[in-house]
């Protein structure tokens, strides 16, 4: 393969697409392609850098900090912070699943995944709500010390990109439904898809520094 | 494997290793092993979410090298930050 044609994410997507029709079992992305299109990895690769300077400041603040640090996770729930979990991985599992869905040209079989993303998404914000008022209810706020403000800085800015993600969710539900996608042509989808697997990923940092490790 | 498969497994794999986390959260004691312990599951979940939810695994290079190299330095960072913690307070002192 010529390697203008392997550097073009678009060029790769319509030759495997074609590729895979052929023989009728889309089961794995091309060699080299890119997932959705080259301006969602943009915005992934900053929400990833935002993200990995703002682990910095946690490792910095523990290694200031490392009583408070040691103590902190022990105050918050984990049942909150376990739940939120399962809810990220199981909606980004969803998203697999409606473009698996799509690429099979079983649309209403996508919209219901993509459904079962919201309504995991939501079920993230519905815990998190519960688990701020809980921790308001025992006194935890951002000002009690480094531990807690890096816990509310994190967590919220992971919570802005969920709702952003949901925004997202919804206009490719609404494209879904409207039959805009085909086994051919779904990069939008595949887009979305990307950026919420990537703010799971996130969570699966943020989890196991602020909740488990003690 | 087909494609399918490997995600409902995975799905449920990355849950086990997520309630076994919390586990560990709740009864171990904290040391350098559970750290440890803590990081390659980190590194494992995130491993298995940009190979095969992400689709990376066969995917542009750079992208891949980028977001796989996430979860080698974050972990590797945890633990570095347990074992030479003092180090590091002392380097980002002003």
């Amino acid at each position: 393969m010529p390697a203008r044609i392997r550097r073009d994410g678009r060029a790769l997507n319509e030759e495997y697409y074609v590729s895979q029709t052929a023989l009728s079992s889309p089961e794995a992305p091309a060699e080299g392609r890119i997932p959705g299109n080259k301006g969602i990895w943009a915005g992934i690769l900053s929400e990833m850098t935002e993200f990995a300077l703002l682990f910095g400041v946690y490792f910095i603040a523990r290694a200031h900090y490392p009583e408070v640090f040691r103590e902190g996770p022990a105050r918050l729930s984990t049942l909150a912070g376990t739940l939120n979990t399962v809810m990220m991985i199981s909606g980004s599992y969803f998203v697999a699943k409606a473009v698996h869905a799509i690429r099979q040209n079983r649309q209403q079989s996508c919209l219901r995944w993509l459904l079962l993303v919201l309504l995991a998404a939501c079920g993230y914000l519905l815990i998190k709500a519960l688990e701020f008022r809980w921790n308001l209810g025992h006194g935890i706020t951002g000002g009690m010390n480094l531990f807690f403000t890096v816990y509310y800085y994190l967590t919220f800015t992971h919570m802005v990109h969920v709702v952003w993600g949901m925004m997202g969710l919804m206009w490719v539900m609404v494209r879904t439904r409207s039959g805009a996608y085909s086994p051919q042509d779904h990069d939008g989808l595949e887009a979305f898809a990307s950026y919420w697997h990537a703010t799971d990923l996130a969570w699966l940092v943020i989890f196991p520094l602020l909740y488990v490790l003690h | 494997m087909p494609h399918e498969k490997l995600l409902d497994r995975l799905w449920l794999l990355l849950v086990a290793l997520t309630l076994g986390g919390a586990w560990i959260g709740e009864a171990a004691e904290p040391g350098l092993a559970v750290t440890i312990v803590i990081s390659l599951t980190m590194a494992f979940k995130g491993r298995m979410v940009v190979d095969h939810f992400m689709e990376l695994k066969s995917a542009n290079r750079t992208l891949r090298s980028l977001m796989r190299g996430f979860f080698y330095v974050i972990p590797a960072v945890t633990v570095l930050t347990t074992l030479f913690g003092d180090w590091l307070a002392r380097l980002t002192t002003l």
